[in-house]
């Protein structure tokens, strides 16, 4: 437990995969199932894995719903209305409203961080202001600039724009297509008749389901979201970081005893300034390819993400306390919170608000072991 | 005799109107346990701290090798050769050994990453130098006992270059087994022979194992200096107590006890 804070989170994600896959029958797995639940447990994955390094460096932010309203709105508004400039407005792509936007939200980022290592406020409370306020700043901009709380309706860029493609497109097709391959040798001879009845074709819909072949014979789903891509590029530089680097030792030194890192030589303000601005950079992510991908923003985006992140990072084994916990732990984390955000769309019987219970469940649950494994290493027990 | 590592001379360290240190003198040599010992509030405190580049003198000079140098900081101090280990050591519980070995002076490939092998390797071999017998730098530091975390920490401070060890009470809190442990350590750094350690205490039992050399402290003055040979038993015990006669406290203890 001690060398592996991630084996608790690997036991729960196991046990939610099979009853998932039994409650479901296994739709929840077959080609449309797994890309709708790899792209929740992307999305998820994102803002988890900026909430862990800073939990890992013992702050908190709370403003990643927000930020993510916020990055939303600035993308959204400036795709329909173009971007004020002194010399007049221009229309931009969105790859330059991407730039823009992520400037502010990392200029938020940089300006979160500095006050609270420069006050040495708690970060609960410095976050929580800027929960507020961006928020307010986000309707208040949508309704100024849109006359409404959201901009919906936009152009789809993903044909025109290489960036919007990756962003809220489709990736790693070739994996849907080898599916689809194997699916037509496996399924060969397999056709419908027209004296089938109407349950006979339910079930080879479903039985075609599973590889990858939709009622027409035809190729079904051509790719996962490109949330997926995002994910596994932060995650696998956020492990490299975290467990390779200098950087990495410095984030666990940070969070575990800031004073004892400091007198070593670590920079610890910038350590955390750095993080509450990768974090911002998270969040953007998050609401750029929701935008490219629903050519729509809405000023209440990213409701709750902020406390989904943290419970998130928390039951991947992350201490609230700081200075422990792995990328690993996270990445399993986000996977089973995704399948159970998700489970309503597979399991028809269920309410979907058992959801929150189960997360609050498992959140208790996450808390007491961490905080076990902690008295382990600090010689508690 | 050799040259001192470190020459003190005439130290005064003012905070307002209060002075803490007046007129210091201290001379510490390579290969020598120095203790420096006095009553809380002597100045031991303050006297670290000058030396570590916390704070800066109000008067005085202090030489290190035969140069005059002037702290501005702890780095500073560091650089000289001047490594401090505090009461809290600067160790993160929740590290593993290694990481807290290099904590803030990583080594680093050519991507930015650990070289962790290598690191380990340096880690596991420094402790065993002047440690306990120890033998994986993986295991995180809070599950180390009181002596094994002060071991890492004078290894640590050796391995990046310190010439004087300042050990603030290292045997304070630990137990009595511990205590002997950490001993035998300062013991191992001393018979390296290019090392001087000042080692702060209250024992008087702990210095006189250890110690060649002993300086007295009482409200910001020496009162006292010599090695080993040249003071007896009772006076460090004199020394110890402020410099107040033996006699005059037995005489009140006895009005108090009536």
């Amino acid at each position: 437990m001690v060398r592996r804070p991630e084996i608790g989170a690997f036991i729960v994600m196991v046990i939610i995969i099979v009853a998932l896959g039994i409650a479901s029958e296994g739709k929840a797995f077959n080609a449309l199932g797994l890309k709708n639940n790899i792209a929740i447990i992307s999305q998820l994955g994102i803002i988890a894995v900026g909430a862990a390094l800073l939990m890992i460096a013992g702050e908190f932010d709370l403003s990643i719903g927000p930020m993510i309203a916020f990055a939303g709105m600035c993308i959204a508004i400036m795709l329909k209305w173009g971007l004020w400039t002194p010399f007049g407005v221009y229309e931009v792509t969105p790859f330059i409203a991407f730039v823009v936007t992520l400037a502010m939200t990392l200029g938020f980022g940089w300006l979160i961080g500095t006050i609270v290592v420069r006050s040495g406020l708690s970060s609960f409370i410095v976050t929580l202001a800027f929960w507020f306020f961006l928020r307010g700043l986000t309707e208040v901009c949508f309704r100024l600039i849109n006359q409404n709380t959201n901009v919906s309706g936009l152009p789809d860029f993903k044909k025109e724009s290489w960036f919007a493609e990756q962003m809220g497109g489709e990736v790693f097709g070739w994996f849907y297509d080898a599916w689809y391959w194997i699916g037509t040798k496996v399924t060969a001879g397999v056709e419908f008749t027209g004296d089938m009845s109407r349950e006979a074709k339910i079930e080879l819909i479903n039985y075609l389901g599973f590889f990858n072949i939709n009622r027409k014979m035809e190729q079904w789903v051509t790719g996962f979201d490109a949330r997926l891509l995002w994910f596994l590029v932060i995650a696998g530089v956020a492990w490299y970081v975290l467990s390779k680097t200098q950087l990495g030792n410095w984030i666990y030194a940070t969070g575990d005893n800031k004073d004892a890192a400091r007198a070593n030589g670590v920079p610890v303000n910038r350590v955390k300034v750095g993080l509450f601005m990768f974090s911002a950079f998270c969040a953007t992510i998050f609401a750029t390819c929701q935008v490219l991908d629903t050519n729509s923003s809405d000023a209440a985006k990213g409701m709750f993400k902020e406390l989904e992140a943290i419970a998130i990072a928390v039951v991947g084994g992350i201490l609230m306390t700081g200075g422990f916990g792995s990328i690993l732990g996270v990445i399993f984390g986000a996977i089973t919170f995704g399948l159970v955000a998700n489970a309503v769309f597979f399991i028809p019987w269920i309410d979907g608000a058992w959801f929150r219970v189960f997360v609050g469940t498992v959140l208790l649950a996450a808390v007491f072991a961490n905080e076990r494994i902690r008295k382990r290493i600090t010689g508690g027990i | 005799m050799a040259d001192p590592l470190i020459r003190i001379e005439k130290l005064v360290k003012k905070f307002g109107p209060f002075t803490a240190l007046n007129g210091v003198d201290l001379e510490v040599y390579p290969g020598e346990v120095h203790a420096l010992l006095g009553d809380n509030g002597a100045g031991k405190s303050t006297l670290i701290k000058v030396l570590s580049g916390v704070h800066n003198p109000t008067g005085g000079q202090i030489y290190v090798e035969g140069k005059p140098v002037n702290f501005r900081s702890p780095r500073d101090a560091a650089q000289a050769g001047i490594g401090t280990v505090y009461q809290d050591l600067a160790l993160n519980q929740l590290m593993s050994v290694t990481r807290n070995f290099f904590m803030g002076r990583e080594l680093k490939g050519m991507f930015g990453n650990l070289r962790m092998d290598e690191m380990n390797k340096i880690a596991h071999d420094e402790m065993n130098k002047i440690g306990i017998n120890f033998s994986d730098p993986t295991q995180a530091v809070g599950t180390m006992s009181g002596g094994q975390r002060q071991t890492l920490a004078i290894a640590r401070a050796i391995y990046f270059g310190a010439k004087v060890l300042i050990l603030d009470e290292p045997t304070s809190a630990l137990g009595q087994k511990q205590q002997m442990g950490v001993l035998k350590t300062m013991m191992k750094v001393r018979k390296r022979g290019d090392i001087a350690i000042i080692f702060i205490t209250h024992n008087e039992i702990h210095s006189k194992l250890v110690a060649d050399r002993f300086t007295f402290l009482s409200l910001g003055e020496v009162i006292g200096k010599g090695t080993k040979k040249e003071l007896e038993g009772d006076d460090i015990r004199r020394l110890m107590a402020g410099g107040a006669e033996l006699g005059d406290l037995a005489a009140e203890l006895a009005t108090v006890t009536g």
